[in-house]
């Protein structure tokens, strides 16, 4: 190559202000081409959200039997508001699934539940028992009679699905290593495992919906009177996630548990819920059966149902 | 402008003051934790082995490589002034004092105290700490609280070990490089222990000092590590941030807290 085929600075020069005003021409004709688009379609307007009680209570449940959990006009804020007035009864073996756009607060009423949150104003009662005031360890106690299942199961890494359903049992009873073995079989027979197949393995050498049982077994391992869903079926293939679903059934049809699903997937919140509280604006602005949700004329329901 | 300044250094003062406290808490939480039902010995013995067991490769071989680096830069000052038989004295001076739990501290706060922030990080962000607290567990009691023991008695059993191997290291060069017999290093090296005196006539101040540091850095690393591993946020990237921290806070403050530690401790023993 000749020393006049090296480029010079002029032709370097040259060359930028080549690139720049391909460049600018580019942007223009991409602010040109997002002009000539139809605007989107503006939002359905939400209904004013008043706050209202929710309860979760079949009509032909005795009057005179209270409800298993309750907040109570409770609020919640950190640097911007998170539950605005929001009361919520569930009574015994219902199934209420609280759903909602991400960031109305669904993930915070179940930590409010277990008592990880406390509310700024108004009451959380368990059984009747107004836990806001308890001390921390007063709350380990309560938590002990719920089964919380986890969006990601959150199994201990290091403990295999044995000692990750034994754990309950081991940290709060005086169970003997037998009875412990067998309590645990029974868990993960129930969540439709097999429990010489797995109970060895670590949660890394299972797979989601595998995962996902093994956290209900977990859950489950206690006994306890409340379990707590946080997006149960989220992360599942559709067969996974009727199997959780169906699991979710089971339970409150055998072992008659009170349950709180928090759940983005409509379809089976209408399969497990006994009713559903839909959460828009950090206020609950419905709260009624599947049906009553499928007839709702309010607009805002009816978007909600068909986006997702 | 000075009002925006003077806001702004006002909230970075609060949220230093806020970060020692909730040091101190997580630390008097894991402490009193040590004194209560259930205990977890297993979980104890665990970190036992992680944190002193497996880091005795490297602190043995910092150890030894400080020891022979310390009687080579030594004996070629003492050979100025005649005394290369003082050697010993240099060295074990200087691991046992400074050199022995400060190396041992930064060696294991940067593979102990990261591993620590990044297990304990780990399980904060998939909701394992979470699920701690909702099965009725405190997860001081049962993550810090093991970790602190282990860090607490281990750093101090290192530490001895690596002055150890350390003052081993400064034999073999004093001996095969400087020509110091092995009889008269090892004559210095009592004399060095035994000249600051002694603490309840057997307890050499030298060892006080010695041991006095990994202990309070055993907890530094301990807490440190904890602290940042249960206030991470932001996911997997989270976590990485909390095992940079850790090291780095750790490492800083070993290093602080060793000056006011050795300063303390030479006005209590050895007072003039």
């Amino acid at each position: 190559m000749s020393d006049d085929d090296e480029p010079t600075a002029e032709d370097q020069a040259f060359a930028g202000r080549v690139r720049r005003a391909i460049r600018d021409e580019l942007a223009a004709d991409k602010v040109e081409a997002r002009k000539s688009q139809p605007p989107a379609m503006p939002r359905i307007p939400r209904p004013t959200p008043t706050g209202m009680t929710c309860s979760a209570r079949r009509s032909s449940t005795p009057a005179n039997v209270s409800p298993v959990i309750a907040l109570e006009r409770v609020s919640l804020s950190f640097e911007r508001p998170v539950l605005e007035d929001v009361s919520l009864e569930i009574y015994p073996g219902e199934t209420i699934v609280i759903v909602g756009e991400s960031g109305t607060g669904k993930s915070t009423a179940l930590k409010l539940i277990l008592r990880l949150l406390v509310p700024d104003e108004g009451r959380v009662l368990i059984k009747g028992r107004d836990i806001v005031s308890l001390s921390f360890d007063e709350a380990m106690v309560v938590r002990q009679q719920m089964g919380m299942v986890f969006q990601g199961s959150a199994l201990f890494d290091s403990m295999s699905v044995f000692e990750n359903v034994a754990y309950p049992l081991r940290e709060h009873t005086t169970m003997s290593d037998d009875e412990i073995d067998a309590r645990v079989r029974e868990k993960l027979q129930f969540v439709d495992l097999v429990p010489d197949d797995v109970m060895a393995l670590l949660p890394a050498e299972l797979s989601g919906g595998m995962k996902k049982r093994v956290g209900i077994a977990r859950g489950l391992a206690n006994n306890p009177e409340i379990m707590l869903y946080d997006e149960p079926t989220s992360g599942l293939d559709p067969l996974t996630t009727g199997t959780i679903t169906r699991l979710i059934m089971k339970m409150q049809r055998e072992l008659g548990v009170t349950s709180v699903v928090v759940s983005h997937d409509i379809r089976s919140a209408n399969r497990m819920g006994t009713h559903i509280a839909v959460l828009a604006e950090h206020r609950i602005v419905f709260c009624g059966t599947p049906e009553e949700m499928a007839a709702s004329e309010d607009r805002y329901i009816q978007d909600f149902l068909g986006g997702l | 402008m000075a009002t925006p300044l003077f806001e702004q250094l006002n909230t970075q003062a609060k949220l230093a003051v806020y970060a020692i406290q909730e040091r101190a808490l997580l630390s008097w939480n894991a402490v009193r934790f040590i004194f209560v039902r259930p205990f977890y010995p297993a979980d104890v013995i665990q970190q036992m082995d992680s944190i002193g067991v497996d880091s005795l490769f490297i602190v043995v071989l910092t150890g030894f490589f400080t020891g022979m680096v310390l009687a080579l830069q030594s004996s070629a000052s003492l050979a100025s002034f005649g005394e290369t038989a003082m050697i010993g004295r240099l060295v074990t001076a200087s691991m046992i004092r400074e050199l022995g739990p400060v190396l041992a501290g930064l060696m294991v706060a940067g593979r102990v105290g990261s591993g620590i922030a990044a297990e304990i990080g780990s399980m904060r962000v998939t909701e394992q700490i979470d699920a701690l607290n909702t099965l009725g567990t405190d997860p001081i009691k049962k993550l810090v609280t093991p970790r602190l023991i282990a860090a607490l008695v281990m750093l101090p059993v290192l530490t001895v070990i690596n002055d150890a191997v350390g003052i081993i290291g400064g034999n073999v060069i004093s001996t095969l490089y400087v020509g110091v017999p092995s009889s008269i290093y090892w004559r210095t090296v009592w004399d060095q222990i035994a000249s600051d005196g002694f603490t309840g006539r057997f307890i050499p101040n030298d060892f006080i000092q010695g041991l006095a540091k990994p202990f309070v850095f055993g907890g530094i690393i301990a807490i440190t590590a904890c602290y940042h591993g249960l206030n991470t946020t932001g996911g997997t990237e989270g976590v990485g941030q909390s095992t940079t921290r850790t090291v780095v806070v750790a490492s800083i403050s070993i290093l602080v807290v060793d000056y006011f530690m050795t300063q303390l401790l030479l006005g209590v023993l050895n007072p003039r």
